[in-house]
């Protein structure tokens, strides 16, 4: 005689054997979503039936707000799910851990499939990816001119770069038509030559919404693209064969407006440090080359020409006009101490060497510096330069060595 | 002041490089004081193109439209809404 169970007992028992199972604690099942309803708590109740059966399902909140889509009745989908018995009035139920839409399998399947195909062509090298422009001066996008997405994007941009210049071409972004439409549009950008930089924009939504940003002609355009191209469809976790195959993907359209646009405030302070650098580096420049000539001219002017000293005292004095027009706009803090250093550059002055007892002795046929005995022949003019005046003289005997 | 011949093509990317390597140059103290003053000439002359090149642009928002004739043409997108020859 076999034991006699309570209904409770029994439920229970049942409910255990399901629980056991290996097969029923996580199946999938593949049906038709019927007598759908979503209570105010947020489970959702449904039967999923093919054309001789149906069975009971509950997807409760927490697994509920995970689904990708949100069901309908009429929608063929594949839900994972753990067998159960509803202890109460001994229902068998499907309690739902995950629903996807029937056919997306086949999608994933031929998206992987034109992935490697392309991939392996070398569709997705990175040595074909060309580089983005630092300062598009004109972006050209290539989305539907309705919708948040143009417009998050005009925001983005209005804020980085109150002057940017945008062109949009209009296309479908989803259904039959979409790919279509946005390979002409990339197509059309690339022929006429006006953008700098092409953005293909889309905003979130299903697999099958962005589906046309995985065609294959789609992809062979932007491959061919002269202009390089910003893919930016979907969400972050989006990825479609134009991400690969664009030369920078963005994780979203506003991103791509943050990508394409440099911060124009950034730009400014750049220039303005470098013009910075560009007066401060002439500055110091010219010191140190005025301190080596000052050094010269002071301690050793005798073993040098004295021509030099003068060339290049001129050669400051020009300089200084330069700098002080050049840098008086720009340079305030320096150009105090410009003007000290134009003031000492006096003191290098051939005069002022001359009025220490030096001269300068020249021929007065060539007018060139005599440097050297060997420029002398007895008998020859010489004009000897002095601080007030000069000494014409003749040469009556040529000595070499010093005798000073 | 104009710009000279050599620069006047440059983008602005381009521009900026040679700004900043004439920043070095000058920097590193090497060469003449004639060929100081050349580089900072110069550098003063890309930087008012990098300045040129930021303000240059228009500020406006475009939109292509079906001429009719099987090509395009250019309309103001008003951010509002959009004419239905847009229509895709």
């Amino acid at each position: 005689m076999s034991a006699v169970f309570s209904v409770s007992d029994l439920n229970r028992y049942v409910g255990e054997v399901l629980a056991a199972d290996p097969v029923l604690s996580a199946v999938r099942v593949r049906g038709e979503i019927t007598g759908f309803k979503k209570y105010p708590s947020g489970h959702l109740y449904f039967s999923l039936k093919d054309k001789e059966s149906q069975v009971n399902c509950v997807a409760f909140r927490g697994n509920a707000a995970h689904f990708s889509f949100v069901p309908e009745n009429g929608m063929s989908v594949i839900i994972t799910a753990r067998a159960s018995l509803y202890d109460r009035d001994g229902r068998f139920q499907l309690v739902v851990y995950d629903m996807e839409k029937d056919g997306i399998g086949d999608l994933f399947a031929a998206f992987e499939k034109l992935k490697a195909r392309l991939e392996a062509e070398g569709l997705f090298d990175t040595a074909h990816k060309k580089p983005i422009p630092a300062l598009p001066r004109r972006i050209g996008v290539v989305t539907s001119p309705k919708g948040a997405v143009i417009q998050d994007i005009i925001h983005v941009l209005s804020r980085r770069f109150p002057n940017f210049d945008l062109l949009i071409y209009p296309s479908a972004v989803q259904g039959q038509t979409a790919a279509g439409e946005l390979k002409k549009g990339v197509e059309w950008f690339n022929r006429s030559g006006i953008v700098d930089v092409i953005i293909l924009a889309r905003g979130g939504g299903s697999m099958e919404d962005l589906w046309c940003f995985n065609d294959e002609a789609l992809a062979r355009a932007v491959y061919q693209s002269e202009i390089p191209v910003i893919s930016a469809v979907g969400h972050e976790v989006d990825f479609t064969i134009c991400d690969f195959v664009s030369d920078l993907r963005a994780p979203t359209p506003s991103a791509a407006a943050e990508l394409v646009m440099p911060l124009k405030s950034e730009l400014v302070s750049r220039l303005d440090a470098r013009r910075g650098q560009l007066g401060r580096a002439l500055l110091h420049s010219v010191t140190v080359r005025k301190n080596r000539l000052m050094a010269l001219a002071g301690s050793r002017a005798l073993m040098y020409p004295l021509r030099r000293a003068e060339a290049e005292g001129q050669r400051l004095d020009v300089l200084s006009i330069k700098l002080s027009h050049a840098l008086a706009r720009r340079i305030d803090t320096s150009s105090r101490r410009l003007e000290k250093n134009i003031a000492s550059l006096d003191a290098l002055s051939p005069l002022k060497v001359l009025s220490r007892g030096f001269s300068l002795a020249t021929d007065p046929q060539t007018g060139s510096c005599i440097t050297s005995v060997t420029q002398v022949t007895p008998g020859q003019q010489v004009r000897i330069q002095l601080a007030d005046g000069s000494v014409h003289c003749k040469a009556e005997k040529v000595q070499a060595g010093r005798n000073l | 002041m104009n710009l000279s011949d050599e620069y006047v093509n440059l983008s602005y990317e381009e521009a900026m490089k040679e700004l900043e390597s004439i920043v070095s140059r000058l920097e590193s103290g090497e060469g003449t004081l004639d060929e100081s003053i050349a580089l900072f000439q110069k550098g003063v002359e890309l930087s008012k193109l990098c300045s040129q090149r930021l303000e240059e642009i228009e500020k406006r928002v475009r939109i292509l439209m079906d001429d009719g004739n099987g090509s395009k043409k250019e309309a103001d997108f008003s951010e509002t809404g959009v004419s239905d020859a847009s229509e895709g």
